[in-house]
């Protein structure tokens, strides 16, 4: 039998309204600034501008840990340590990419340890603090936000560390080409975010891994007794969240060049929270979307674009972004979503009876 | 007193989309009644229950209660009528305590503060009055099903009750518990309540209620006395088949010199079970009979590895294996449906295809995944096999009847085409049809060789299947008997005094 187109069911989607409310975004967006969807090539850089690339640019670093968040919230529970993780990442990188003092004054394109260690220590180390994440929650037991809370708080301490409370910047251009240079006619962020995105879906739903975390994520106990490693599905959810954070500190790092403690990744554990519900995935675990993560996260970032559009100040900006995330919200919500395929549907069937007659 | 009609159902239909409900039923009941309600899954029960409730709107027919028409809206109204229900799975908060839980939402109070006092004692009083002397300032969780569904009870009752209804309040409950409960229940009948009694063990219709009202299908069959109708004509009528045609079951026929598939040696864990030896050959069927918390979940816990046995050893096909956990005994051909289906069985919001799947998968690891054609193909092959009853593989399993449940995470198990399987409560809780079926299923794969360990509370299902019936009490196996020579009674005298009060034909 084949399926039937349903209005209705799509009515019903979350990602259906996460498409109508990004759709009534941008077009609020074109009303102010009719020229919002122009796209223009630069020779002198190689790269495509416009504001629609520059959303997805920005966007990027919440995109690439909300991947992971979304499977971490698919388990029931929630990463808070992701932005303390970002700025680890970049203090760890920067370290390595000092120059000698004795040497040059200021910060060029030069660095005295070989590049290579700036790229894969920190995202080892961000591996290895995921893993200490999943090592707290699947043998010690503890509730994900608990045991992610600990790394939230100490992990800017341990940037610090790292850097002796000092910031260096660098000038080092292979590092720049990571947040700022381009591939493919676009910024290299996009390039990554892509691959990202690619290599996490293949992942997830070539594999039975994603159904491995859903029937954790449901029913850990069940999972378990049906001869599912659940400890093991944790410790890889968590570490490869680290991995994608550490991903997003170095994209975060190149763009500023430099390595900041305390702002580096800042409130980016509850924008990666809120691309994830965005995208349709339940706080309480289970199902996943990571296609609505994605939309989830350039939603987030489109908000912030038009905030800018609108010339709203500078104080008032979380609070008009509160406002509209709420909207999304609440037309995501079942009573909403329920309303709409109802009317939708008795809408169709006064159709079709009327056609009968 | 008994003849006064408390509540009076008339003519009721509900229609849902595609499928009529509730034809035309009828329904009275008296103060001073137990009233079991009877039927099939689907049969309509709860759907009748759930107008009552005010959860469903009939789309005809009328409610009188005490001779005056009622509409109840919801399941608060209805409980504002003094119409209270207590459901199979307790409805009660377990980290509150049992004092805060049967006054929660209409604690007393005194200048403008919660009146502890008053609270707990008078919840001391109220358990007292089911004969239960507890500590109600402990959280719920730390008491027993039993004494929860107690708490419930008498939650639903001091809410100045003249209705109560217990849907399958008995199915988590031990023998003496039931007895328990029953105490209760006639408690209450003597005090003028109407009790609605819904539950798929027929000795306990008989054991407890006065009338017994039929459904099939959405249809009323009929109001019978306890006394007009036996018990084979009452599944007759429930069923529309005789009992003979569906329990027409042939033991399975072992080998004297099959080979052992699973030796278990003096295997035990403290606070666990105490030094329980057992051996299984090859496509036999042994049973496990004892009271709830007698150690027959336990034992089969440290079989397949859900729990850990720091002592003993346990042999595979003669070779002695190292059992950690569930993927330990899966990769040995091992499977296990555990006692709580919806705690540790479904995964409810995961398709009937993914549950299926999900063992499988597991024995495969994650980097080999079934593609979506392979799941269909075994899904299908299952549902088909099984008689699950759903429109397609893709329906969420939380969304089936207990019985088809039951059915889905036994496929998931007979995917893996296992060498021992282990059952624990299969039957419970799903109707006779299903029962018969499961029973049936079961004794078609110890004809394929297969290994079965089946624990059941109900004893003539134990007998009726088991080549072998293993008795535990008090945390140890009392007694190993033969399936076809024992009787329930020679189980039960063990299971009340021991092996020793029983004779010597316990080994």
């Amino acid at each position: 039998m084949k399926k039937r187109f349903d209005i209705s069911s799509l009515m019903r989607s979350k990602l259906t309204w996460a498409v109508v409310a990004e759709a009534l975004i941008l077009l609020v967006c074109l009303i102010v600034r009719p020229d919002f969807f122009k796209i223009s090539y630069q020779p002198s850089t190689g790269m495509l501008y416009g504001n629609l690339i520059d959303i997805v640019n920005r966007s990027s670093e919440i995109t690439i840990i909300a991947m992971g968040m979304t499977m971490v919230i698919a388990l029931g529970g929630t990463d808070l340590s992701v932005g303390a993780l970002v700025a680890v990442a970049g203090a760890i990188a920067l370290k390595f990419m000092r120059w000698d003092v004795t040497v040059y004054n200021t910060p060029g394109d030069y660095t005295v340890y070989p590049f290579v260690l700036a790229i894969v220590v920190p995202l080892l180390v961000c591996i290895a603090m995921g893993l200490f994440n999943g090592l707290l929650i699947a043998k010690g037991g503890m509730q994900p936000i608990i045991a992610t809370l600990i790394l939230m708080v100490c992990g800017r301490g341990i940037a610090q560390i790292v850097t002796n409370g000092k910031q260096f910047t660098t000038g080092y251009s292979p590092f720049r080409v990571i947040g700022q240079g381009s591939m493919f006619f676009l910024p290299t962020p996009i390039v990554i975010t892509v691959i990202v995105i690619v290599c996490v879906s293949l992942f997830v739903r070539k594999t039975a891994f994603g159904t491995f975390v859903e029937a954790v994520g449901v029913n850990r106990s069940a999972a378990r007794l049906s001869g599912i490693n659940a400890q093991m599905v944790i410790f890889i959810v968590f570490a490869l969240t680290g991995f994608l954070s550490g991903i997003s500190g170095l994209i975060y790092s190149s763009r500023i060049m430099s390595n900041d403690s305390n702002n580096a990744g800042l409130n980016y554990e509850m924008d990666a929270i809120l691309a994830v519900v965005i995208g349709g995935t339940s706080m309480t675990g289970g199902k996943f979307s990571l296609a609505g993560t994605v939309l989830g996260s350039i939603i987030i970032r489109t908000i912030v674009t038009l905030v800018y559009y609108f010339g709203i100040a500078s104080e008032a900006t979380m609070a008009f972004k509160a406002v509209i995330i709420a909207v999304v919200i609440v037309l995501q919500s079942e009573p909403v979503r329920e309303a709409f395929a109802k009317r939708t549907r008795a809408r169709s069937q006064l159709a079709g009876g009327g056609a009968v007659k | 007193m008994p003849d006064k009609t408390l509540l009076e159902m008339k003519q009721i239909e509900i229609q849902f989309p595609g499928v009529k409900a509730l034809d035309k039923v009828d329904f009275n009941l008296r103060a001073g009644e137990i009233h079991s309600l009877l039927g099939e899954n689907g049969a309509g029960k709860s759907t009748l229950i759930k107008c009552l409730t005010g959860v469903n709107h009939m789309d005809a027919g009328v409610i009188l209660l005490d001779g005056k028409e009622i509409r109840p809206q919801s399941p608060q109204h209805a409980i504002d009528l003094g119409i209270s229900t207590v459901y199979q799975e307790v409805n009660l908060c377990p980290n509150l305590t049992v004092a805060e839980n049967i006054f929660v939402g209409r604690q007393p109070m005194k200048r403008g503060q919660i009146d502890w006092k008053t609270i707990n004692a008078r919840a001391v009083e109220l358990m007292a009055r089911f004969h239960q002397d507890i500590d109600v300032t402990r959280p719920l969780s730390f008491y027993s099903t039993a004494v929860q569904q107690m708490v419930a009870i008498a939650r639903a009752v001091d809410i100045q009750a003249k209705i109560l209804i217990l849907d399958e309040p008995t199915s988590s409950l031990d023998d003496n518990e039931v007895k328990l409960l029953f105490d209760v229940m006639n408690d209450l009948k003597a005090e003028g309540l109407g009790i609605i009694f819904i539950t798929h063990f027929l000795d306990q219709v008989y054991a407890v209620s006065d009338r017994m009202t039929i459904l099939r299908n959405g249809h009323l069959v009929g109001t019978f006395g306890v006394q007009e109708l036996s018990r084979v004509d009452l599944v007759t009528l429930m069923v529309g088949k005789d009992m003979d045609t569906i329990f027409n079951l042939k033991r399975a026929d072992v080998k004297a010199d099959a080979p052992y598939m699973l030796t278990a040696t003096h295997i035990g864990a403290p606070g666990q079970v105490d030094d329980i030896s057992i051996s299984l050959r090859k496509g036999e069927l042994m049973g496990f009979a004892g009271l709830l918390g007698s150690g027959r979940t336990e034992t089969a816990e440290m079989l397949f590895g859900a729990k850990h046995a720091t002592s003993g050893t346990i042999e595979i096909e003669g070779k002695k294996t190292d059992i950690r956990n569930p993927y330990d005994a899966l990769m040995l051909g091992m499977a296990f449906c555990p006692e709580d289906r919806k705690r540790d069985g479904i995964i409810g919001d995961l398709s009937i295809r993914e549950n299926i799947a999900l063992a499988v998968q597991a024995r495969r690891g994650f980097l080999k995944p079934l593609s979506k054609a392979e799941q269909n193909e075994l899904a299908d092959k299952y549902i088909k096999a099984l008689g699950i009853a759903t429109p397609d593989a893709e329906k969420k399993i939380g969304e089936l009847s207990g019985g088809n449940q039951q059915k889905v995470i036994l496929a998931r198990w007979m995917a893996t085409q296992p060498k021992v399987l282990i059952l624990d409560e299969p039957t419970r809780g799903i109707d006779i049809g299903a029962k018969a079926e499961i029973q049936r299923l079961m004794l078609e794969m110890c004809g394929d060789g297969v290994s079965v360990i089946f624990i059941s509370s109900e004893l003539d299902e134990i007998i009726r299947c088991s080549n072998k019936v293993i008795v535990m009490r008090d945390r140890e196996k009392v007694a190993e008997l033969d399936g076809e020579t024992c009787s329930q009674s020679q189980i039960l005298t063990i299971i009340a005094e021991g092996a020793a009060a029983a004779g010597g034909e316990a080994q």
